[in-house]
């Protein structure tokens, strides 16, 4: 204070002496004006010492919060009226000069202020985590535009070898030009697709990968020649997983004799029983142990995954095997019969058949209406079809629709259903590649499914390096997992609800590829770049929001308004500008015009 | 002004002179040295640099005819009196030292000076300076064109008998000074011989190439290793083992390697051009043809031959069968072309085919092809067709008709006796009158049209005028008509009966047989017509073709199995129907398949593996014998197709040494290896789920007790 009020009256000091010498110079020209320039020049030098403030009266609301997410405009920010705050630095990224706060901890900040009732979120919002922490807050949501560039997108993490890795999305382009989308992976181009301007388009691209073990493809946007985005699609191929078949014959024909080679070839194991007299059988083991079929019983059916049958086999069994079946599919094996006669029934499962006359017919082809895939004809007159149910699946049909093939449920088991009698038609026409996909999609679909010891998901589901990410294990038994990160050992924490699920919580540090163990089985995961799948994280973050504020059943709470004053100082530049004016007039007065 | 003032100038002169001089020399020189260094750089594959020995050495091309420093004073003097009249022949007297002047001379100095200073001396060398100027401007303008030119328009003009292709980016091993590759093609191809600068060779198939190399160190050793696999030791040819040459006739793509004092250089590709058989392609006649009674027996062929070197000779070869069953005799013949062939790589050829002259009657079939050959004496023939002339007797024979099912037996005589009443009718045409022949004619043709009305009814023709057509059916009986009178009993079953189901007309034949009938109706009627309109001789014909589709319906319609002798094991009864099987076997196979070949399986997982070595992971030995496995089949796909494997190899092998991961090397591998394992079908697989804990067990035993 004093300080401020000595030099104030040192200026007025010194301004006077200088008005005082003024008066007395000989030279009385432009005297007014070198009064004026003395005086300014003495009070802008006063004012660049002490400052000028001035007070302003704001109106605000007390009980909101504005908080500024990536994605706000910068028109929207400017019309934000009160107090912004931001958690998330990349907002400072985007908007350099934002006038907000920056807030390190919101739960805090919300704990610390208890009168703040209401959050506005700006932009593509918060994640399901930040989420939790606004649970006790009215919460308004105004979402920024949707991100331009892949904002939803899947695939599965694990493929088995030889089926096919199908990349599905959406792509949202809100640029002016066409944007091509494409996978690439392995060195090779794999599809394409060409996305329109201002425009949203589903995608899906399919491609058997070829590779054993661990690959990252990707997905890349291209404008013209930029590269927009270049997103990784991790996956692995595991090996191929066999499945045991046993085929029951009563006749031999060319349909269990090509069956079986195919099968052998490609090393399943195959167990058939051909009947040739009264308990008198033709038995094949390929690529399997000699057991004695002579008998089906349930130590027979153990470890098998398919039984194929015809129905005059299935007929000839006698009632202890038939139940012997019965209980295997219960518990998950397949069955699949074949079926010859319009008018013979089998006692498991009796598919509802009618018989159209040859004459009229021409061999159609066939597709499998699930895969979208189309066979070849066969050339002979399929006559026999199936009248499917509400509960049954149809696998195959003929191009006008009519099914052939059929399935349903049967306790955990498929009981399958097929009317097609010479598919080896196919193999001796060369056409192979149709007869891998017929019997492949029905064997698929057949046999017993493998339970496997643990499933492991990780929330969230991209993991990021340096982000915070829980793993769940769930087990069959009750037991604690061991989860070992490299070297580091994690502690695992039991679901409450949920005995043999566990969790634990860790940062992945290393981009990549990265192995988890868990009871000593290796868990092959991806970790993402923070950059990775940016927009699908923002449209994520907008879903979440949106779901958090519907889900909330807190009513809008009215503004309460604050008036408050500010004080605001006026910038010393426009002083010091007002020196040097007053200093040079002065100067120049002295140098320049009187000397004229 | 004065001597001295004068003197000075004309000095000064001298040096604005040859400063101009150099200006416009230095212009010339640039126009000169860009054409020339951009023909140099475009045609001949020098750098850019070329451009700087070209400067100097045009520049002192220049010098030689124009030693520009040699001007003097006297010189520009010279120039001057030749120049202005008005100096009189005197400016020497300028240069002149200032004792020797005489009194004269003093008097022409001042008479003269008065013209000095010329203003306008330099004008006639900065013309020339701008003229050089335009020079520059054409020369640069000139060269951007030549650049612009399309290569293949640059490559023709220079160098035509060069068959390889463009010039590919090749690693030539440092010890290299020089090298040759000369390229003699087979006589046969009729290409000329050629060298290239080039290490990646293209050549035509058996042709022979010399390499020739000179090296900027004596070597002791020079090898080439084909296809890596056979090694050759070259032989230096000079003392100094700096000189290597060798030579070798190529039939196999591949690709080869230097090796150089036991360094191996890059891998050079060697693409061969196959020599192709020649392609015949035969536009007339169809597969088959038939002549029918009446039509010219004559074909005419219509051939297009083309070969990619030439074609030395081609013919005809033909067979003819007649009789018929066991009594079929076949006669075979070569027909040449009359035209000559001079090693043409296109030829079209026409040639009349007179089935008369080669000996065939009615009944006789004819079949042929096009044998041509190449050149090189490679040997290509067409597909075999098929002549065939109608026999008319065998038409009209009734064999077949009088046993069996005989479907149609009177109509069929009809169209005979119609045929056989034409030819009566055109045999007797002179002695009857025209009015006589007319009504003949025309009462034929009304024969005719009843024959062809009955077989329309086969068809369910019942209108006149369509052939074939099929009625409408006017279902909604009832509808309009009017009242039944009581006790009508036919208008009430009329009610209730479809009157067009009549047992007889109701049609019983397939599609196939339909078609043909109907074509049948349409000879017919074309027969009619010409019968109707007195013209028996053109009805003729059709009248024959009806008749032979009619024929050839009447065979399809029946299947024939001939009798043959059967030998059966005798029966032995004691046996039969005992129901004992105690001699009956139950056979068992019990087999595993052996994958030997893990081929596949190897390289799919060297792709996964290539794809950590992208993230920077390095090879472990298990490792890197895959690759080594890897390296093997691509060496085997590289030697038969080097254009597509070749590149990769190159790239496998940089890969496997090199301690710097590169991206490109990596996919062009993982490319090129997906190629190797081909396409693949999904196979079966089994299905995971989740895992099976107590809870889920008891939670789907719950659904199941529910549903039921």
């Amino acid at each position: 204070m004093e300080f401020k009020y000595a030099i104030l009256l040192a200026c007025l000091a010194f301004g006077i002496f200088l008005v005082y010498k003024e008066f007395k110079r000989k030279n009385k020209a432009h005297l007014v004006w070198r009064i004026i320039a003395s005086v300014a020049m003495v009070g802008a030098f006063a004012a660049l010492i002490v400052p000028i403030t001035y007070t302003v009266k704001k109106v605000e609301s007390v009980n909101e919060l504005n908080l500024i997410t990536v994605g706000t405009s910068s028109p929207t920010i400017a019309a934000i009226k009160g107090n912004k705050y931001y958690v998330d630095s990349a907002v400072l990224k985007a908007h350099q000069n934002i006038k907000a706060n920056y807030l390190p901890d919101l739960a805090y900040h919300l704990q610390l202020h208890p009168e703040l009732k209401q959050v506005h979120i700006y932009g593509y919002g918060l994640g399901k985590e930040e989420l939790k922490k606004l649970e006790n807050h009215t919460v308004a949501f105004h979402a920024g535009s949707v991100p331009s560039g892949v904002i939803s997108c899947n695939w599965p993490a694990e493929l088995k070898a030889t089926t096919p890795l199908i990349v599905q999305g959406n792509y949202q382009n809100e640029s002016d030009q066409a944007i091509k989308l494409l996978l690439f992976g392995l060195g090779k181009n794999i599809d394409s697709l060409s996305v329109k301007a201002k425009s949203s388009v589903d995608f899906s691209f399919k491609t058997i990968p070829k590779q054993t073990g661990k690959a990252v493809y990707r997905l890349i946007a291209l404008q013209g020649k930029d590269t927009l985005s270049k997103e990784p699609v991790p996956f692995t191929v595991a090996k191929k997983e066999v499945m045991n078949v046993l085929v029951l014959a009563s006749f031999p024909d060319f349909e269990y004799k090509f069956l079986k080679k195919w099968l052998y070839e490609n090393q399943y194991p195959v167990a058939l029983r051909s009947r040739i007299s009264k308990n008198k059988y033709s038995t094949d083991f390929l690529n399997r142990k000699e057991t004695n079929l002579d008998q089906i019983n349930s130590e027979t059916l153990k470890n098998i995954a398919v039984l194929l049958a015809d129905e005059e086999e299935l007929k000839a069994l006698s009632a202890k095997e038939r139940s012997t079946i019965q209980l295997a599919v219960e518990n998950g094996m397949g069955l699949m019969i074949r079926l010859i006669d319009p008018k013979q029934t089998n006692p498991f499962q009796n598919f509802n058949r009618y018989e159209i006359p040859a004459s009229a017919e021409k061999p159609l082809a066939f597709k499998i209406p699930a895969e979208n895939a189309n066979l070849n004809v066969l050339p002979f007159v399929q006559t026999l079809f199936l009248k499917t149910g509400a509960n049954e699946q149809i696998l195959v049909a003929d191009t006008k629709g009519r099914a052939v093939v059929s399935t349903q449920l049967h306790g955990m088991g498929q009981v399958m259903g097929s009317t097609i009698s010479a598919t080896y038609q196919w193999q001796l026409a060369g056409k192979s590649a149709d007869y891998t996909t017929f019997w492949s999609t029905l064997l698929d679909k057949a046999s017993r499914k493998k339970s496997m010891d643990q499933t492991v998901q990780f929330v969230p589901q991209l993991t990021t390096v340096d982000q915070r990410t829980r793993l769940i294990v769930s087990g069959t038994d009750d037991k604690v997992p061991d989860m070992r990160l490299g070297e580091v050992k994690l502690s695992p924490r039991q679901n409450m609800e949920l005995p043999f699920e566990w969790d634990a919580v860790f940062w992945p540090s290393q981009l990549g590829w990265n192995q988890l163990k868990i009871n000593q089985k290796a868990v092959d995961f991806y970790v993402y770049q923070k950059s990775d799948w940016q927009n699908l994280k923002n449209a994520n973050k907008i879903s979440s929001t949106n779901h958090f504020i519907a889900n909330q059943n807190k009513k809008q709470v009215n503004a309460l308004q604050n008036n408050s004053s500010v004080e605001k100082e006026i910038s010393k530049w426009w002083f010091l500008a007002i020196f040097l004016m007053a200093a040079s007039f002065l100067w120049y007065e002295l140098r320049i015009l009187e000397n004229k | 002004m004065s001597k001295a003032e004068g003197e000075k100038w004309i000095q000064q002169l001298r040096v604005k002179w040859i400063s101009l001089y150099w200006l416009q020399g230095a212009l010339l020189n640039l126009a000169i040295s860009i054409v020339l260094m951009v023909v140099a750089t475009r045609f001949l594959s020098f750098s850019y640099w070329i451009l700087l020995p070209l400067l100097v050495l045009v520049a002192a091309v220049q010098l030689w005819f124009k030693p520009i420093w040699k001007i003097t004073t006297l010189d520009i003097a010279r120039h001057l009196n030749t120049k202005y009249a008005v100096l009189e022949e005197s400016t020497a007297l300028f240069l002149k030292p200032e004792t020797e002047i005489a009194l004269l001379e003093h008097l022409q100095i001042e008479k003269i000076s008065a013209y000095f200073p010329i203003t306008d001396s330099l004008n006639g060398l900065w013309r020339k300076i701008g003229y050089s100027l335009i020079v520059l401007m054409c020369s640069i303008g000139l060269s951007l064109l030549i650049n612009r030119l399309p290569y293949s328009f640059v490559e023709d003009q220079l160098n035509t008998t060069t068959a390889a292709s463009a010039v590919v980016k090749e690693h030539i091993p440092a010890q290299l000074q020089s090298f040759k590759v000369s390229i003699t093609p087979p006589v046969y191809t009729r290409n000329k011989e050629r060298t290239q600068k080039q290490l990646t060779i293209k050549v035509e198939a058996n042709a022979k190439v010399d390499w020739k190399f000179e090296t900027n160190t004596s070597l002791k050793s020079l090898k080439m290793i084909f296809n890596d696999k056979e090694v050759h030791q070259l032989k230096p040819s000079n003392a100094d083992s700096t000189v290597w040459s060798f030579s070798r006739t190529i039939t196999q793509p591949g690709f080869y390697q230097l090796v150089l004092d036991g360094q191996k250089s890059d891998l050079y590709q060697i693409e061969v051009i196959p020599d192709l058989p020649v392609q015949i392609k035969i536009i007339q006649p169809k597969q088959r043809t038939v002549i029918d009674i009446g039509q010219p027996q004559k074909v005419n062929l219509n051939i297009n031959l083309t070969d990619d070197y030439g074609i030395k000779d081609a013919f005809i070869s033909v067979t003819m069968a007649s009789g018929k069953g066991e009594g079929v005799s076949f006669t075979e013949k070569k027909l040449s072309f009359n035209t000559s062939f001079n090693n043409q790589q296109e030829i079209k050829l026409q040639q009349l085919l007179e089935l008369k002259t080669l000996g065939m009657k009615p009944g006789d079939e004819l079949y042929f092809f096009v044998q041509a050959l190449d050149n090189h004496g490679q040997v290509s023939r067409s597909d075999v067709y098929f002549v065939s002339i109608v026999d008319p007797t065998e038409l009209m024979s009734m064999a077949g008709m009088t046993n069996g099912v005989d479907l149609v037996p009177e109509y069929f005589r009809s169209q005979r006796q119609i045929i056989i009443d034409t030819e009566k009718l055109l045999k007797e045409q002179e002695s009857l009158s025209t009015e006589e022949f007319k009504n003949r004619s025309n009462a034929l043709g009304i024969d005719q049209k009843l024959l062809r009305l009955r077989y329309g009814k086969f068809l369910g023709e019942e209108a006149e005028t369509e052939i074939g057509g099929d009625h409408d059916h006017d279902d909604d009986h009832g509808k309009g008509e009017p009242e039944a009178k009581f006790g009508d009993v036919q208008a009430i079953m009329d009610k209730y009966a479809h009157k067009h189901d009549i047992a007889e007309d109701a049609t019983f034949f397939e599609p196939e047989l339909k078609a043909q009938l109907k074509a049948v109706l349409t000879e017919m009627w074309s027969s009619e017509l010409q019968l109707r309109t007195y013209k028996p001789q053109g009805a003729l014909p059709f009248e024959y073709k009806a008749l032979r589709l009619l024929k050839d319906l009447q065979q399809k319609s029946r299947a024939y199995v001939a009798k043959t002798t059967v030998k059966t094991t005798t029966l032995k009864p004691e046996k039969r129907l005992s129901g004992e099987l105690g001699k009956i076997i139950s056979p068992l196979q019990q087999a595993d398949f052996e994958k030997k070949d893990q081929t596949t399986e190897n390289l799919k997982t060297l792709l996964s593996l290539l794809e950590s070595r992208k993230t920077g992971n390095s090879f472990n030995a298990a490792d890197r014998q895959l690759l080594h496995e890897a390296e093997g089949q691509l060496i085997g796909a590289a030697a038969n197709q080097p254009g597509i494997y070749l590149a990769a190899l190159k790239s496998l092998r940089k890969m496997s040494i090199a301690s710097k991961v590169n991206l490109k090397d990596i996919e062009l591998v993982q490319q090129v290896v997906q190629k190797l394992i081909g396409q693949e079908t999904a196979k079966p697989q089994t299905q995971n789920v989740g895992a099976a804990n107590n809870l889920s067990k008891t939670y789907f035993n719950y659904l199941k007790k529910q549903s039921r």
